[in-house]
């Protein structure tokens, strides 16, 4: 019984604060938002121009496109100093066809390029989980790079309700 | 708020999932402690705290290198990665993390079939 209460207290803070989270929403990430869903194809979409930087000073002007790439994240981060992160593909990991690399940028974090993780076909699947800060609510971007110099990604869109910059 | 870099920062684990199968695909979860400061902080007396955080991720199976990763002050305190690993022999998983001051906090685990 007092386990039950407990459950269902605690259910119900999670929904005050999923609450208060769409009540922080401004105006201006709203636009956000529906930018980045009318916005597919090339990094020529709702980037920030800072954002836009990094990409070419990592990819150049090679093309990054949509799909083989799953992106888990939290639409709304209750906390974010750790918010989880899950990138996979279904890119082969043979050795004359393999993901070489997996590269994570958050267009409105103060490092934009947040972390490379350089994978080889020992590996057998190309996967990372970890966990992120965010300064606020930004496109999150997970771009998979393989040896043949393809270049691959996928996007989304998380509110944060706090500066996560600690 | 954020504690001080205490006694267990570079305290570092690597945890991998029992009865590993010849040739399977397992992941390994690797957890290191460490503040990770951005530069952005403050302490309790409002200065700012400078930015101090792992850098590089070395990951060796069997005196191989089978993956590196770059990080900045973005990945969250306490790093925790997961990924995966193809098991084709037995020998020491090895990861080597090193932070911005130059220190480097390692840890094995052996993998080995059964279990």
């Amino acid at each position: 019984m007092e386990n039950h209460e407990s459950t269902g207290r605690r259910s119900f803070l999670r929904a005050a604060v999923l609450g208060a989270a769409a009540l922080a929403l401004s105006g201006r990430d709203l636009l956000a938002a529906q930018g980045a869903s009318a916005a597919h194809g090339g990094p020529g979409d709702d980037m920030p121009d800072a954002a836009k930087k990094v990409l070419r000073e990592h990819f150049g002007a090679r093309p990054i496109k949509d799909g083989h790439v799953s992106l888990d994240l939290p639409e709304v981060a209750p906390d974010s100093r750790e918010v989880p992160i899950f990138i996979e593909t279904d890119l082969p990991m043979d050795p004359d066809h393999y993901v070489k690399a997996i590269h994570l940028v958050v267009d409105h974090n103060p490092d934009i390029y947040v972390a490379g993780f350089e994978l080889t076909p020992a590996l057998g699947k190309a996967s990372i989980d970890t966990r992120i800060k965010m300064r606020r609510s930004s496109q999150v971007r997970a771009i998979v790079e393989t040896n043949r110099g393809e270049l691959w990604w996928a996007h989304k869109l998380v509110y944060t309700t706090l500066n996560g910059c600690v | 708020m954020t504690p001080v870099a205490g006694p267990l920062t570079g305290d570092a684990r690597i945890l991998l999932p029992p009865g590993i199968q010849k040739d399977s695909v397992i992941y390994v979860r690797a957890l290191v402690a460490h503040p990770m400061y951005t530069g952005f902080s403050r302490d309790e007396n409002g200065a700012l705290i400078p930015e101090y955080y792992i850098k590089t991720v070395e990951i060796t199976y069997g005196g191989r290198r089978v993956a590196r990763f770059t990080w900045t002050s973005g990945i969250s305190r306490d790093p925790y990665v997961a990924f995966p690993l193809r098991a084709p022999h037995e020998g020491p998983l090895h990861i080597a993390w090193t932070d911005t001051k130059g220190r480097v906090y390692t840890q094995t685990a052996a993998i080995a079939f059964g279990g």
